[in-house]
């Protein structure tokens, strides 16, 4: 069993409680102020334990009185320790004489059977009683007599009947307040076990889903290493496929005719599409492993830009596309993977042209910028703004389709296509743009999506320019 | 269950559970109001809203026998709604007994149900058993239109163990039949554990009729149990094979 249960079960049945633990002090002291106001009768409220809770503080001027001289303060000293020492019980208060002639009323606090502590009413003198008693005279001896009749005279007087009156209105009174303390004591607590019972069962689950988490980022690690290793094997077969294939084509194994020539070129170029998907995966799995290596080298990215449009116009012209290079000048140098971004530029290209009608056209362009810093135009952007970085910003700009805004975010997704139908008329795996936000991301570069005017696409890469490490 | 050998004190909890607005507060107040100023204690209503619970409420009462053994009745009832349920499973920790109230009407079945399995699990979460708990059933709002019939009520009900009672709280019937076929299963399954009649010499039977008069019904302890629809013969039958283990 926990904790918050056993200590629960103690708040709610042992009844332990004090009265210092449940009531206010401070309101208290108050309405034990406001008591002496209206009935005159100074009180004091204790706790079990002995510890005193309120107390009205105003003492008979006639003790001051007494105080003087030391058989005085004798007297005095010895009716407040037998007041201190009543230990009235419930049912029966205790009655102890005070040297005035007046009675302390001790009276013990029962709240639901239990004694929560005690009420002292007094000094109270009996209205009978008009002339000091002979304890007093003799405590008083060799003080002014004039003086002690003045303050003996001072002295509350109530009838016993009224004082009894009085102390029973206190005892509702105070369990009154009693009740109202216990129950806000017990709603604070069960307040504060219930969050703590409701903290341990949200970390419980928390606990749970933790695990699951876990587990899936394990599964998802074991398929990435699968297609790490099924790509690896494909490709040892099919390497020898290819290569004999292109030994029949020159000969090698003798003379083909026209036809065998046909089948076997059919036989190469399935082979060279197949190894193109398999390197994909591959690449696909380094990236998601983090296993990809980049070979960086300082590079031009006007040369690279010059570069895939030299390699694609063909392509493009074939579709009657009009395929432009824009690089305007002053764009810095890259320190990057050249290959790989190659093979960025290309796959976003080869996209742009495959879904751009005959008659549109795609321009690749380059140019200097910086890196986006995301939400800092607020608070401390005089910090943040020190920390803009150049960068290079790539784009693919086609007058295709486009590509709604919804669909923005999934393209990057691997197997993920627009359009699920289109896929037979452009062809393509869907695995191209996840590769390309992943390469991107390597070079610690980001990849965004932007409408084209008036329809299409914009591909934006913004890549920070670096300086190779020294 | 707490007892004080010392102070010759017994303190037994008494927990109302069931689904939300089925009556528990109602049936505490209706014990309250029955009862005899010596015997009851401040009803306390622990935050509540809209004249809902959210905490909890408690009636304490009180009893002393003439063996001198005092004992101490603290009865709870848990908020009914299903998000209090972290509440609810502190208020029934340690509960030696629990009444179930249910609320009659055909439309609110699933919700009984459902109350009654929250029931359960909170109980297993503590470790005990449901078949354990000693419990009685309480068939509440009897008066409203759409209540299950008596016949079906009892049909249902001979197929469970525990008593089966039909009240309508807001008018205080069938409130005390419930608690003291309450108290009388709670007090044998504790006497049974601790053999607290023969430590105290204390007539348990008698304590629960004097309950049932200080709660203003004198018609006798057997009369009360009898106005059970079901569940009463097993409850013999357990007594009966308990008298011969001791």
């Amino acid at each position: 069993m926990n904790d918050a249960f056993k200590s629960l079960s103690d708040l709610t049945l042992a009844e332990r409680y004090d009265l210092d633990e449940i009531l206010d002090q401070a309101s208290l002291a108050e309405m034990a102020s406001s008591f002496e106001e209206l009935f005159g009768v100074s009180l004091r409220i204790y706790g079990t334990s002995g510890r005193l809770l309120a107390d009205t503080r105003r003492v008979p001027t006639l003790y001051g009185f007494l105080d003087r001289h030391l058989p005085g303060r004798l007297a005095v000293q010895k009716v407040i320790d037998r007041v201190r020492r009543a230990a009235p019980q419930p049912g029966s208060p205790e009655r102890v004489g005070c040297i005035s002639g007046g009675t302390y009323l001790a009276r013990a606090l029962v709240y639901d059977g239990r004694v929560r502590g005690r009420a002292i009413l007094g000094p109270i003198l009996d209205p009978e009683i008009t002339a000091p008693p002979s304890e007093l005279l003799e405590a008083a001896h060799g003080l002014p007599a004039t003086e002690l009749e003045e303050h003996f005279k001072k002295l509350p007087r109530l009838a016993p009947l009224e004082v009894e009156r009085i102390a029973q209105h206190l005892e509702s009174t105070l369990a009154v307040l009693t009740f109202s303390g216990l129950k806000a004591h017990l709603a604070s607590n069960l307040h504060l076990e219930s969050v703590k019972e409701n903290f341990r069962e949200l970390s419980e689950q928390n606990d749970k889903l933790k695990a699951a988490h876990d587990r899936l980022k394990e599964l998802d690690r074991l398929k990435s290493n699968f297609l790490a290793t099924v790509s690896h094997e494909l490709r040892t077969p099919l390497t020898s496929i290819i290569g004999y294939s292109e030994m029949l084509l020159e000969g090698i194994a003798g003379d083909i005719n026209q036809d065998q020539r046909e089948f076997v070129e059919t036989i190469h170029n399935k082979g060279e599409q197949l190894l193109g998907l398999i390197k994909t995966l591959l690449d696909l799995s380094k990236l998601e492993s983090g296993t990809m290596s980049l070979r960086k080298d300082m590079m031009s990215c006007g040369d690279l830009v010059l570069d895939v449009v030299a390699t694609l116009a063909p392509t493009a012209k074939k579709k009657g596309v009009k395929l432009q290079a824009r690089v305007t000048d002053g764009v810095p140098e890259l320190y990057a993977d050249s290959a790989r971004l190659r093979q960025v530029l290309l796959n976003l290209t080869e996209n742009a042209i495959k879904f751009t009608p005959a008659g549109g056209e795609v321009t690749i362009a380059a140019q200097a910028g910086f890196m986006p810093q995301g939400d800092t135009g607020g608070a401390g952007a005089v910090l943040m703004g020190a920390a803009r970085r150049p960068a290079v910003v790539l784009s693919v700009a086609d007058t295709g389709i486009g590509i709604g805004v919804e669909d923005r975010d999934r393209v990057f997704d691997a197997f993920y296509q627009v359009d699920s139908s289109s896929t037979r008329e452009a062809g393509g795996t869907g695995l191209g743009l996840s590769i390309v936000k992943r390469l991107v991301e390597a070079h610690d570069g980001l990849i965004d999506i932007a409408s084209n005017q008036p329809s299409g696409t914009v591909f934006l890469v913004t890549l920070p320019s670096k300086r190779p490490p020294q | 269950m707490q007892l004080d050998f010392v102070k010759r004190e017994l303190t037994i909890k008494l927990v109302y559970y069931g689904p939300a607005l089925s009556g528990k507060t109602t049936n505490l107040q209706a014990l309250h109001a029955a009862a005899d100023g010596e015997t009851r204690g401040r009803l306390m209503s622990l935050d509540t809203k809209d004249d809902r619970t959210l905490f909890f409420d408690l009636l304490p009462l009180s009893y002393v026998d003439k063996s001198g053994l005092s004992v101490r009745l603290k009865v709870f009832t848990v908020p009914g709604q299903v998000i209090h349920g972290s509440t609810r499973r502190l208020v029934v920790q340690g509960a030696d007994g629990v009444a179930f109230i249910a609320d009659s009407r055909i439309g609110e079945t699933d919700a009984n149900a459902e109350a009654f399995v929250d029931l359960k699990d909170n109980l297993a979460a503590q470790g005990i058993a449901l078949e354990k708990m000693p419990l009685i059933i309480q068939f509440n709002k009897r008066d409203l239109p759409e209540a299950r019939s008596v016949d079906e009520i009892a049909e249902m009900a001979r197929k469970g163990t525990e008593p089966v009672y039909l009240a309508v709280a807001t008018r205080g019937e069938g409130v005390v039949e419930s608690f003291i076929g309450l108290l009388h299963r709670t007090w044998h399954a504790l006497d049974r554990e601790h053999e607290l009649g023969e430590k105290f010499g204390f007539d348990g039977d008698g304590f629960v009729g004097d309950m049932a008069k200080k709660l203003g019904n004198s018609s006798g302890l057997e009369d009360i149990l009898r106005k059970a629809v079901a569940g009463r013969r097993k409850l013999s039958s357990t007594k009966i094979r308990v008298g011969g283990e001791t």
